[in-house]
């Protein structure tokens, strides 16, 4: 009597278990899923996420705007949805799938997920024209002319953005309220290591290299902080909207607009250019004069 | 055989060949007579005033007046105009450039003034000699000696309070030599100021927290009050990154140093203490910018290019029941570029 219930007890979990743990499967990728919404969060207040306290939602209860007096995040209207999908299966889903989920690929980084990224990642990719992607294969992608203005891109990042809400939202700054003395300390701190304190740019590991930040509009250079792409770092609890508010104005005008005494910045290339200039141009021409001077008419 | 002969010329013929020769000697030796005298160095006086030497070098000494004074004219405008700059407070690079145009033009105006208008010469004066002769040098020698030594051994005490001064200073400005290289370092190269319990502070004494960074986050944190010290600048300074949600382990043995996925190194590079501030994300390498040294992240910050011949060393980590992050104790090896002492591999 009791060795048959064992038996049968036995019999009936292992059945059981043959039975549920094909679930395991599914429960792995939900939690990968859930993973593509953690990137940006952050408990800090004020950092790039709608715990600030400042935020407004629609009729339906879905964030629209969030953020304070240094910079506003606003996600893009759900208006956009029909267009940005359009948009996204002409321009992106070849790489990124129809589902806006990626292409696994055994490199690091190629043709990755795109769901729950947030509406500044997608709209400083295709904003600052690095996607549709020129070269697909690039080791890395450049900053051009963007293919699609801003309004499709805001459409797109509206599309995919409906696919798993998520943040951070599309950044406005508000320089008049920033603190460019702090921004400079924040700058190189946190920046100049691989942008250079010139904001030109530099190399970086395995052919990649960190790009100038002399001709970049105020609202990427949040987004870029905020979303980290690429190599660069994510900075979210890290720095305050403060902070990077501060970090924006810093970058627009100090280093967008150098005040230089010289009248030639040589690109902020330091004494070692400015040191090769001054002899190839300088001695070169004293030279010629000076032949001149001792010259026997 | 006379038809062997080479060809005779006629005496009419010699004589012309003649005329011509003497000619060409006579040009020859006016051209050389002018070359002499218009390169050779003479004296100036007693030159003739039609004297070769005393022409203008330029072959149109109007032109050349007229350039001068273009040059002149231009040279005052552009100091006019650094006048002005200078009255407006104009850019610094308008008030140099005006002054240095300015400059220039009055220059060129007047070396083209010397080389082209002036008598070309060149001219030579002849100097006495400069060197007195030996009976007077002969003299001099000895009126210093004798009378000089004289002097010097009348003044005995003076002498030796001298001789001794100078000593003594001989052997002070050894000390400057000694005294600058600094206190002896003792046993602050093996330590920081984390210590057990220490909490991780970003650069303005913000205590972090578990939640704040996301995944692929790094800040630079320093013990709590070190943050605005030079030491604590120097050698505290630790990067920490977050690079999984999970506890996450570098390296065996220390699988509690990177609790919820946060891992902390120190920023020094172990070739020779830059500040190793480049974090690629993607890569999982941090980045020395002075000499492109890689370490990865991911595995205890083992070099992987570059010059840095040790890893970085890693700060264990804790998180304690409030979402602080502290430290479980100081480095387990020296921070930074290697030293004579340093024992530990």
């Amino acid at each position: 009597m009791t060795y048959s219930f064992i038996r049968r007890s036995a019999l009936g979990l292992g059945a059981g278990l043959f039975v549920v743990a094909p679930l395991v499967l599914f429960a792995a990728p939900a939690n990968a899923g859930n993973y593509k919404t953690i990137p940006f969060q952050t408990t800090r207040k004020n950092a790039g996420t709608p715990n600030s306290s400042d935020v407004t939602k629609n009729a339906k209860g879905q964030v629209t705007k969030y953020g304070n007096k240094y910079i506003t995040y606003t996600i893009p209207s759900s208006s956009l949805d029909k267009l940005g999908q359009a948009l996204f299966m002409e321009n992106c889903a070849s790489c990124h799938g129809s589902q806006a989920n990626g292409v696994p690929t055994s490199a690091v980084g190629s043709y990755p997920d795109l769901v729950g990224l947030g509406p500044a990642t997608i709209d400083f990719w295709i904003d600052s024209g690095r996607m549709p992607a020129k070269d697909p294969e690039a080791v890395e992608a450049l900053r051009r002319q963007p293919a699609l203005n801003p309004h499709q891109a805001q459409a797109i990042a509206a599309w995919v953005d409906s696919l798993s809400p998520s943040y951070p939202g599309i950044p406005t700054p508000h320089l008049k309220n920033a603190n460019v003395s702090e921004g400079q300390q924040l700058f190189a701190l946190n920046c100049a290591a691989c942008h250079t304190i010139e904001g030109d740019g530099d190399a970086l590991a395995y052919s990649t290299f960190a790009p100038s930040l002399r001709h970049i509009p105020a609202f990427q250079v949040v987004e870029a902080i905020r979303t980290g792409p690429a190599n660069m770092p994510r900075f979210t609890g890290n720095l305050s909207d403060q902070q990077v508010d501060d970090i924006v104005k810093y970058v627009t005008t100090e280093i967008q607009h150098p005040n230089n005494p010289g009248g030639f910045g040589l690109g902020g290339l330091g004494p070692v250019a400015e040191g090769f200039i001054a002899l190839l141009v300088g001695v070169g021409f004293l030279a010629l004069i000076c032949y001149w001077i001792g010259d026997r008419s | 055989m006379s038809d062997e002969t080479p060809e005779q010329l006629s005496p009419h013929d010699a004589v012309t060949i003649e005329m011509h020769q003497e000619e060409l000697a006579a040009r020859r030796a006016r051209e050389a007579q002018d070359l002499a005298d218009t390169h050779t160095p003479v004296a100036i006086s007693g030159l003739r005033a039609d004297d070769p030497h005393l022409q203008p070098a330029a072959k149109n000494p109007h032109t050349v007046e007229l350039v001068i004074s273009i040059c002149f004219i231009l040279g005052i405008c552009a100091m006019a105009g650094f006048g002005a700059a200078y009255v407006v407070n104009a850019k610094p690079w308008i008030i140099a450039s005006t002054m240095g145009i300015g400059l220039f033009l009055f220059g060129v105006g007047l070396v083209a003034w010397g080389k082209y208008l002036m008598p070309r010469g060149p001219f030579v004066e002849e100097r006495h000699t400069l060197a007195g002769d030996q009976v007077e040098r002969d003299a001099f020698a000895a009126a210093i000696v004798e009378r000089g030594g004289g002097v010097v051994k009348r003044r005995k005490v003076l002498a030796g309070i001298l001789g001794g001064g100078l000593g003594i200073f001989g052997i002070v400005a050894l000390f400057p030599l000694l005294r600058s290289l600094g206190p002896l370092p003792k046993g602050t190269l093996f330590h920081t100021d984390w210590r057990k319990g220490s909490y991780a502070v970003d650069s303005s004494g913000r205590r972090v927290t578990v939640g704040e960074l996301a995944i692929g986050s790094i800040v630079t944190v320093y013990p709590e009050g070190t943050e605005n010290t030079d030491r604590g600048q120097a050698v505290d300074q630790t990067v920490l990154i977050r690079i999984s949600n999970e506890d996450f382990v570098t390296e065996k043995g220390r699988e509690t140093w990177g609790p919820k996925g946060y891992v902390a190194y120190s920023k020094l590079c172990t070739h020779l203490g830059c500040p190793v501030g480049l974090y690629e994300q993607q890569l999982q390498l941090l980045v020395c910018p002075c000499h492109q040294s890689m370490f990865n992240v991911t595995n205890g910050a083992i070099p992987q290019f570059g010059p840095a011949p040790r890893p970085l060393p890693q700060l264990p980590l804790y998180i304690d029941s409030e979402g602080y992050i502290r430290s479980q104790s100081d480095y387990n090896q020296p921070v930074g570029p290697g030293f004579w002492e340093r024992t530990t591999a």
